[in-house]
């Protein structure tokens, strides 16, 4: 029986595709059973963040009109097995599907897998409404600028008011920049966890490796990013704390890219 | 302007503060959950019309002692309920 998530953020442009994308990678590398749903339907993404964009061939438009089943319409990850997407279809708007079709839906697919995780379109209104329908539990995602964190505030209070009580919200803060924080110029995760007084459940830091392997179509822990200070690493600590296990916040700093002397003599080189 | 030059910098605050201040001051008056104890079905309250949020409207305006055009009813609908929103501009 599967555990539902959904991915939200109120704002958009925080990163919700691209982690769910390696979220789904990370728990499939652990042999979980995952099932990622597009829930941005018209704008549809995670295809794309994923790499799978050219095995789409049905999408969860033709299941809420009947024509195949939720199974049928499931694409099979290239390297992982046990990672399947439900696609979104761009020739739809987001009125096309109701929050009762999503939990019928999920419904059908619950017993085949361990973690159904749905990605949520950017905003309060009818996707959003549709992506939660179905979850049980809720990851948002935030970058450490104010815009974004105001805009979680508000989602996980709409959230609450839909059923998810705050000990099922977890936060994810995305795109955070050590250096920035030392210097005094960015919020610290204290800060943004203290003001939005929910638990965290990752931290990543920003990285041109996530850019290079969106570029790719290839997850980022699969794009040669599984070193110890990679950031695919971080992705492997969030789906261990989804699995259950106690790893501490403190891991994912760890991964945080070092920029020392060496780095920058590689860089007059021309070596990195 | 010579000596200058090796002068060394005055060390100018981080905006983490001021990113800190402006988010506690927005957050701290916004996300509030409100319990549902009571609910009045829509056959005792009858349909939403003008006259009673007109009389929303008064009862805000005597309650928190402001002019009548500085309170603003809205209604909204929240999983099957509806919700009287109302935004009270106190100057």
């Amino acid at each position: 029986m599967a555990k539902i998530y959904v991915v939200t953020s109120g704002k958009g442009g925080v990163g919700k595709t691209t982690i769910t994308a390696n979220i789904g990678c990370a728990l499939a590398s652990f042999g979980e059973k995952v099932c990622l749903i597009d829930a941005d339907v018209g704008l549809k993404n995670l295809d794309i963040a994923m790499g799978l964009e050219n095995r789409v061939v049905h999408t969860i438009l033709d299941v809420v009109n009947g024509k195949v089943s939720p199974k049928e319409a499931l694409v099979r990850h290239k390297q992982f097995k046990e990672l399947h997407l439900l696609a979104a279809s761009q020739i739809a708007t987001k009125e096309m599907l109701s929050p009762e079709d999503m939990k019928r839906i999920t419904s059908e697919l619950y017993n085949d897998f361990d973690f159904i995780i749905v990605d949520s379109p950017a905003g309060i209104e009818r996707g959003f409404r549709n992506a939660i329908a179905p979850a049980e539990r809720a990851l948002v995602i935030t970058t450490p600028e104010l815009p974004a964190i105001t805009d979680a505030d508000r989602v996980i209070g709409l959230l609450d008011n839909a059923g998810i009580r705050e000990e099922n919200v977890r936060l994810i803060i995305n795109r955070f920049k050590a250096r920035m924080v030392k210097r005094g110029d960015m919020l610290t995760t204290d800060d943004i966890k203290e003001n939005l007084a929910v638990d965290l459940m990752g931290i990543i830091p920003d990285s041109e490796d996530i850019i290079v392997s969106s570029n790719r179509g290839i997850p980022v822990i699969l794009n040669g990013n599984k070193g110890r200070n990679s950031v695919g690493r971080v992705f492997e600590n969030i789906a261990s704390r989804l699995r259950g296990e106690m790893l501490s916040i403190d891991k994912d700093l760890e991964t945080t890219p070092n920029k020392g002397f060496l780095e920058l003599i590689k860089r007059i080189f021309g070596r990195n | 302007m010579f000596f200058g030059l090796f002068r060394r910098k005055k060390k100018k605050e981080g905006s983490r503060k001021d990113a800190k201040d402006r988010l506690q001051a927005i957050v701290s008056g916004r996300r509030h959950s409100v319990p549902v104890r009571e609910v009045i079905s829509q056959e005792v309250v009858g349909t939403p019309d003008k006259d009673m949020l007109g009389q929303i409207k008064r009862y805000v305006a005597q309650r928190f002692k402001v002019e009548e055009e500085n309170v603003r009813v809205q209604l909204e609908e929240h999983n099957g309920y509806v919700v009287i929103i109302t935004n009270v501009v106190f100057h």
